[in-house]
């Protein structure tokens, strides 16, 4: 069924992405004003059965610092260049977008295209993840693939690797040779590959959620996690952030919870893990939301500073990854290097 | 297991591998102690055990956290791991919630020996403290605080010697007052309990002092360590015994050589003397400075040893460089200053030595006199001369409650005490001898005309005499005595003359 968006409906999507980013992915404020001011509104998001499998498709996201991108505004059209690119690459044009990455700004990255592409309602990981090689399609490892990025100053690269990991590390150079943060497009796959390797639906779910957190932001803890049909974890205070010793990405977050259990929220890019009493509770690909206890803001990782009061609910993660546990190698939280953190779900 | 290991008396082991609480029930005991090298070889079942790991724990907060609970889980009620120190608040709060008592150990080999030791081989323990004190033995010690120093550091608790009155030495810690009063002075061997304060102690066989004992204390030490402690104190006894007796010969040596530099020095009068000079500052006794000297003797026989020592035990409460030796039949002391005291900061050591005539005066019957301040090494000597003449008086003055200070006294009143020696007593009686063999009246006349600056009336009007007949005997006084009364040394003579005659 086509869902048709509602220009009144940004704010809810918005809010729904920030949530499947499970503290990462970046804020959506940004791409939440380049839309607000797009023309185009209302936008049609196809479900994929109702286009023709055989329908060439890209993907495109943000990559590189989401905080970089709130300091260097992208430009009128930012993957212009890099759809171009992978389009001479592949030699037809490539009508329908989806997106890379459900969770985060680049939840309603696909709807910069919605003028010149039809939009599809199914992404490459169903949350935020940290590397181009979570992608789904990558972890199949459907042959093909390829994918474009910016190098900076106008300049366009083009990757075609069977192997994920080349990918993300070449991407990732490039990115930083551009400065930091730039996007990233994936193509040479069509509308049926994403019948089996994407996770459905992303759009339509982050819709629902943001207008569940909406309409129930103000209401009880335990009734907010209900409509959001999540589970609350916990809710305290933060009593110490301390960083892995092994690795600097990697925070654990105590809180002091409010019957006096000890919590830990463990933090890379995302929220990975959340342990209670030594015990662990939940951990990606789980959706581990954490917001503020009082003002109700849905928090990314950087800002759980000490003293901070907050509450923390667990999503259901996408189904796509829990159903092969060679998918859900890639996802869990040892596939960061993270000990006895695996088997929340 | 009857036994219980108790975490006190694990923490009170002196090698218990750096044992330390760092989170969780602080009092608490275990039927058993398993050790293994991880977590993953300790048994399922941990049935309120303590749980002894030798591999150092993972180092992230939420590994720390999930170990605590697994141990927890399994039913240990204590866990000792390396590096537990290091853990954060978070994982102490949770060992505190899952009530699981967290110990930190450097050495998790050294606290197995430790638990093995308190739980089966007790032999084992005891003969580990025996050997030590024998080790301590070995080495030299310089008095008896030193061997307790020795003692105490080798067997790793503290040691003190006691009598029914309290703490006479103590090394390597503090021995409560309640552990004290709770100690038995009767048997040979006592196991003293109070509070968590324990002792161990035994009785000291010493011919010069008696109601002696040495115990070892320590915080909640298990009965098996006071067992152990108490056959220790038993080898450390005879040591101790020894030392007590040899200290005192050597007290009693070092007393008679230093009274002898004293007596050399106040022979001197104040003359410079090299050799006298060097061995006075072998002793530590400066003659430069500021000096007031104090002397306290017996008025009937003390034995000045046991005075000297209970003198220069009773100097810690005086703040100034103070010394004393024995010297005839009591004890000579001074207090030096290298700046002159202010008049009040005299008054207060006077106060001072007051008091240490007051304490002394409970042990000992003394009398006590001090000097004047007195500058240099002929001022020592004064202040000495002073203090002697001022303890002599101080002998008769019951009123002063025996004890008279210089500053305080007539002139005449010294002067008096100095012509009541022996030398001068026999020099007044010949002087005297003529009116003296001739009437008492004739001597009483005299003393009441010099008495009275040679004034007849005066003297008539206080004998209750006719004038006449004071004149008449004054004439035949002179007669008899071939002097010239209006000579007014010659009154002097006469006058202390008489004072003697008359005491």
């Amino acid at each position: 069924m086509v869902r048709i968006l509602e220009h009144a409906h940004l704010g809810a999507l918005a809010r729904g992405f920030a949530l499947l980013g499970s503290g990462g992915g970046g804020a959506t404020t940004m791409l939440e004003l380049v839309l607000a001011d797009g023309a185009g509104w209302p936008f049609d998001v196809y479900d994929i059965d109702e286009l023709d499998p055989s329908l060439p498709c890209l993907g495109a996201a943000f990559v590189g610092s989401t905080m970089l991108l709130g300091e260097r505004l992208p430009g009128e059209a930012p993957f212009d260049r890099l759809v171009d690119a992978a389009e001479r690459w592949l030699g037809h044009e490539v009508p329908v977008v989806c997106s890379l990455e459900g969770g985060g700004l680049n939840g309603l990255t696909p709807l910069m295209f919605a003028g010149s592409r039809m939009v599809v309602d199914a992404d490459l990981t169903g949350r935020a993840v940290p590397g181009l090689d979570q992608m789904s399609l990558l972890v199949d490892r459907l042959p093909g693939v390829i994918a474009t990025c910016d190098t900076g100053a106008g300049g366009v690269m083009l990757v075609q690797t069977d192997r994920p990991v080349d990918l993300e590390r070449v991407i990732r150079a490039a990115t930083i040779q551009a400065g930091g943060t730039g996007g990233t497009v994936f193509a040479g796959f069509t509308v049926g590959d994403l019948l089996e390797h994407s996770i459905h639906g992303s759009t339509a779910r982050a819709f629902e959620l943001g207008t569940a957190f909406d309409s129930a932001a103000a209401a009880p803890l335990p009734e907010l996690a209900a409509a959001l049909g999540g589970r609350l974890l916990g809710h305290g205070r933060i009593t110490a952030v301390d960083p892995d010793p092994r690795d600097p990405h990697v925070n654990a977050v105590e809180l002091g919870g409010t019957d006096g259990q000890v919590h830990r929220l463990i933090t890379r890019s995302e929220t990975l893990a959340f342990v209670t009493d030594g015990r662990l509770e939940a951990a990606a690909p789980s959706i581990i939301v954490v917001l503020d206890a009082v003002t109700r803001d849905i928090l990314e990782v950087t800002e759980l500073a000490l003293a901070r009061n907050v509450v923390v609910i667990e999503l259901a993660p996408p189904e796509w990854w829990t159903r092969r546990s060679e998918r859900m190698r890639h996802i869990v939280p040892s596939a960061y290097g993270l000990a006895e953190l695996d088997g929340g779900v | 297991m009857s036994e219980q290991l108790r975490l006190s008396a694990l923490l009170a082991h002196p090698e218990n591998g750096g044992l330390r609480v760092v989170a969780g029930p602080p009092d608490t005991a275990w039927a058993d102690v398993v050790v293994e090298s991880t977590e993953a070889e300790l048994p399922v079942t941990g049935g309120e055990r303590l749980a002894v790991l030798t591999a150092v724990p993972p180092g992230t907060p939420w590994q720390q956290d999930a170990l605590v609970r697994r141990i927890r889980d399994r039913g240990f009620s204590a866990l000792a791991v390396p590096a537990a120190d290091a853990f954060g608040g978070g994982t102490r709060t949770l060992a505190a919630r899952l009530r699981l008592t967290l110990l930190h150990v450097d050495t998790p080999m050294a606290l197995a020996k430790a638990c093995w030791q308190l739980l089966e081989a007790r032999d084992a323990l005891t003969l580990a403290y025996v050997r030590k004190v024998a080790q301590s033995i070995e080495y030299h010690a310089d008095g008896l605080p030193d061997l307790l120093r020795h003692l105490t550091s080798s067997v790793g608790h503290g040691l003190a010697l006691i009598d029914s009155e309290g703490v006479l030495l103590e090394a390597g810690g503090h021995l409560e007052p309640d552990v004290h009063a709770a100690i038995d002075f009767t048997p040979w061997v006592d196991v003293a309990r109070a509070g968590s304060g324990t002792a161990a102690s035994v009785r000291v066989d010493s011919p010069s002092r008696e109601g002696l004992r040495i115990a070892f204390f320590g915080d909640g030490l298990s009965d098996s360590q006071l067992s152990a402690l108490a056959v220790a104190a038993e080898v450390a006894m005879p040591a101790v015994a020894a030392r007590i007796l040899i200290d005192e010969v050597a007290a009693v040596n070092d007393a008679s050589v230093s009274s002898a530099v004293l007596r050399d020095f106040v022979d001197l009068r104040g003359a410079p003397d090299p050799e006298v000079e060097r061995r006075m500052l072998e002793r530590g006794w400066r003659t430069t400075g500021y000096h007031l000297a104090f002397r306290m003797s017996g008025r009937t026989r003390v034995d000045t040893f046991q005075l000297l020592r209970f003198i220069t035990g009773a100097f810690a409460a005086i703040p100034a460089d103070s010394h004393a030796t024995t010297s005839g039949r009591g004890v000579s002391g001074w207090l030096t200053f290298s700046e002159p005291p202010t008049p009040e900061q005299v008054e207060s050591y006077v106060v001072a030595l007051h008091e240490l005539h007051l304490t002394a005066s409970r042990s000992f019957n003394v009398a006590t006199g001090v000097g004047s301040l007195k500058n240099g090494s002929v001022g020592l000597t004064t202040s000495l001369g002073e203090a002697a003449d001022a303890a002599r008086l101080a002998a008769n003055r019951s009123a002063t409650g025996w004890f008279v200070r210089v500053d305080g006294l007539g002139l005449g009143q010294l002067l008096l005490a100095w012509t009541s020696n022996d030398t001068f007593v026999p020099a007044a009686r010949s002087l005297l001898a003529p009116v003296y063999d001739a009437g008492h009246d004739l001597l009483v006349t005299l003393a009441a005309y010099l008495d009275h600056e040679s004034g007849i009336a005066a003297t008539a009007a206080a004998l209750g005499l006719h004038r006449n007949t004071v004149s008449t005997r004054v004439q035949r006084i002179q007669e008899l005595l071939g002097v010239d009364m209006d000579d007014p040394e010659v009154r002097l003579a006469l006058h202390l003359a008489c004072r003697t005659i008359r005491l």
